[in-house]
């Protein structure tokens, strides 16, 4: 018993660290260069966005923390994670500095290490094109107003009197106002400029200014590490003084906007495609990251948890309250807290307490644990439900505890559990989009940010839907013959 | 004069409130069948399966052989305590009234599991045995078969053959043949009195009174928890001495009467 629970540990214990080396895919780091991971949304162009021909990461703030690390020496990782992610991430150092636009305001100043600005611009007003009476903030009070919930311009429509609909980004938001679900936008002037030339939307316009709102960008980082916004401050000042930022400024908005006056932005767009051609374009990468994270996610997490299953099983069953009581503790809290809630804390809630994970171990830990629970209660009924006479049988012939379980009780209890533990899996094939919230780039993560860069939801939401089915349904065609197999002696 | 190799004494058992073994004391030599009658809670299932140790009594002493275990002074938990059981356990085989063959395993796998798993004696050696034994039984020509591909006389067959490869001191029968079809009853009372001639020791708790006459050289007759009458057949059941004893045998001879 004891060693059977060491030994399920055990595996646990391997199958993270394999889980550690799989999450360590990030360049090695030359001893002496520091990592720096930098957050952004990668779908706020034209700032941070995807390339829609190369797949790239690219944009104004890419390309300017990118020259700064180069004056700065820093190597550079970029994790991609929703706007309002990105400052949990940054306070849980999953990572090190936020490159997306991040106005200064004096709550930041006060909480953040914050750069010299790289970006002068101002607010804009955006409403559906037939109404004409909302001009300027005051217009706002009392409306649905689409935001990014920790971005500076839900602030300025918070401040406004506007209620908040919170969206994952701006063209969430902009959908959600061509949809009448919001009446309102409040967002960077260069933004919405370059969301209108890429959409080509005609349902939606900038209706005024947000007057006041001429506001300033930084690159933020935690208070505490002082010494990287140092090192950023003069790699700034030497970009500005060689004209570095100047040029990386005009190829995208044939403007300066690193400084004040620096001219009228504008914004081209990129081409729009059909619906088809952008089904096309993100059919491999998703496939890819299907593969590659979400089912290999899947695939760790089940073993693993099933491993802690049959432990957390067998000490339900044991008549040792030490084993039972824990147990069942165990799985009352599993199965009775959100799946999403025990993401966040193993990912953003344990650093506090100094349990770091990498963001591919949080997750296999998370779904395991979650796992385990459900399954365990599936195990345990299987267990109780072979005859108790096959372990009196087993006992009389002299196997003992361990051999008795493994030869005679698990092999039954296995046909009994194949159905429900088959549930289990395809639920968790289908959980994993979970983890995009904790900054794991799976399938739908991947997706989701070909959606808000291609405003293609409906078919690209679609394709990675029948992603989904196919899985599942090839494994529970796996289901069907396992359980052929083991009916052979019934 | 020797030790008899089965020895009871003073065996007790209380089932939450119910006394169900009330001190029940017996011996069976080496060689010998015993066979225990009486009615149902009687005691006589718990009796053979107290000696077994899938039944642990509050109080009294079982030996076989050489293992003696006291009931009384046995530790409630621990290594000492499942070691003692252990040896105890060993020394007997018992055949179950649902034979509770391993369904996932094949009739030659279920009787080699003891030897091969348990007692880690090598493979060709316990095949060659688990051959022999399924000869014996009459069913060496289903060594592959699984219990579900068996008729009931079958696999209570593989049953016994399961429990002597074990090569226990004393096989147990606990009402080997309650359960079958009246036309398989036969096939398996045979295989229970071959054993006999050959020299086995059985303790076989059975309804069978005509079975009970031809094979046991000792028959117990179990009524409330106590042995109530023992010696040979010809005495207990041909010419029992207690009320007690009569009544259940005119009841089970003459059903209905």
């Amino acid at each position: 018993m004891r060693r059977l629970l060491v030994r399920s540990l055990a595996a646990v214990v391997v199958a993270l660290a394999v889980t550690a080396g799989l999450g360590a895919a990030s360049p090695a780091s030359a001893a002496d260069e520091p990592v720096v991971v930098v957050g952004t949304e990668g779908t706020y162009p034209p700032f941070t966005f995807h390339d829609p021909d190369t797949d790239d990461l690219t944009g104004y703030d890419i390309e300017v923390v990118k020259a700064v690390a180069k004056e700065a020496g820093w190597r550079l990782t970029f994790v991609e994670s929703s706007f309002d992610s990105l400052f949990v991430a940054l306070d849980s150092q999953r990572i090190d500095v936020i490159a997306n636009q991040i106005s200064i305001n004096p709550e930041r100043e006060a909480k953040y290490g914050l750069s010299t600005p790289y970006t002068y611009s101002r607010g804009v007003i955006v409403t559906p094109s037939d109404v004409d009476d909302i001009t300027t903030l005051k217009d706002i009070k009392g409306l649905r107003a689409a935001q990014s919930t920790t971005s500076n311009w839900a602030g300025v429509a918070k401040e406004a009197g506007a209620k908040i609909e919170a969206v994952d980004g701006l063209s969430q938001a902009a959908k959600v106002l061509e949809q009448g679900r919001a009446d309102v936008i409040v967002n960077d002037n260069i933004a919405i400029l370059d969301y209108l030339a890429t959409s080509g939307t005609k349902k939606i316009k900038i209706a005024g200014e947000a007057e006041g709102q001429q506001t300033q960008q930084a690159l933020m980082f935690r208070k505490a590490d002082s010494q990287l916004k140092e090192q950023a401050d003069a790699a700034l000042q030497t970009l500005r003084d060689d004209g570095t930022l100047k040029r990386i400024s005009e190829d995208y908005f044939k403007a300066d906007v690193s400084i004040e006056d620096g001219g009228e932005a504008q914004a081209e767009g990129r081409a729009g495609r059909s619906a088809l051609d952008v089904v096309k374009d993100q059919a491999w990468p998703v496939l890819k990251a299907l593969v590659k994270v979400t089912i290999p996610l899947t695939a760790i997490s089940f073993v693993v948890g099933l491993a802690l299953a049959l432990g957390v099983a067998l000490a339900r069953i044991s008549p040792r309250r030490l084993l039972s009581v824990p147990a069942g503790v165990f799985i009352s809290i599993v199965r009775g807290t959100p799946l999403l809630l025990q993401l966040a804390i193993v990912f953003y809630g344990l650093p506090e307490i100094g349990l770091n994970f990498d963001r591919y171990v949080a997750a296999v830990l998370a779904f395991s644990i979650n796992i385990a629970g459900y399954a365990a209660e599936i195990i345990r009924s299987a267990i109780l439900a072979v005859p108790k006479g096959q372990t009196e049988a087993a006992r009389t012939i002299g196997l003992d505890y361990r051999q008795t379980l493994r030869r005679v009780v698990l092999p039954q209890a296995l046909r009994t559990a194949v159905p429900p533990l088959s549930n289990s899996l395809l639920s968790l094939v289908k959980d994993t989009s979970l983890a995009s919230t904790i900054l794991v780039v799976e399938a739908f993560r991947v997706t989701l940010n070909a959606a808000n860069e291609s405003t293609e939801y409906l078919a690209l939401l679609i394709l990675l839907g029948f992603y989904y089915w196919v899985v599942c349904w090839i494994l529970s065609i796996g289901q069907r013959r396992l359980e052929t197999r083991l009916d052979r002696y019934v | 004069m020797t030790t008899p190799l089965v020895r009871v004494s003073g065996l007790t058992k209380t089932f939450g409130d119910t006394a169900v073994l009330k001190g029940v004391d017996f011996e069976a030599a080496a060689g010998t069948s015993t066979v225990l009658l009486g009615p149902s809670g009687s005691g006589k299932t718990t009796v053979l399966r107290s000696l077994d140790t899938l039944e642990i009594p509050d109080a009294g002493v079982v030996g076989i052989g050489d293992v003696e275990v006291d009931f009384g002074t046995l530790p409630a938990q621990g290594r000492d305590r499942e070691a003692r059981l252990r040896a105890l356990r060993a020394q007997s085989g018992i055949v179950f009234q649902q034979h509770h063959l391993f369904p996932h395993k094949t009739a030659l796998e279920n009787i080699i599991e003891g030897p091969l798993v348990a007692q880690r004696r090598p493979r060709d050696e316990v095949v060659a045995e688990g051959r022999a034994l399924l000869a014996q039984v009459g069913l060496e020509d289903r060594e592959d078969s699984y219990p579900s591909q068996l008729s009931g006389g079958q696999q209570q067959r593989v049953g016994i053959a399961r429990a002597l490869a074990i090569k226990p001191r004393v096989v147990l029968f606990d009402e080997p043949t309650s359960a079958l079809d009246p036309e398989l009853v036969g096939e398996v009372l045979a295989v229970i009195k071959d054993l006999a001639t050959q020299g086995w020791t059985t303790l076989i708790v059975t309804h069978e009174i005509r079975f009970a006459e031809q094979v046991a050289d000792q028959v117990l007759f179990l009524d409330g928890g106590v042995v109530v009458e023992h010696g040979p057949p010809a005495q207990v059941i041909g010419d029992p001495q207690q009320e007690r004893t009569r009544t259940f045998l005119r009841r089970v001879l003459h059903p209905g009467a």
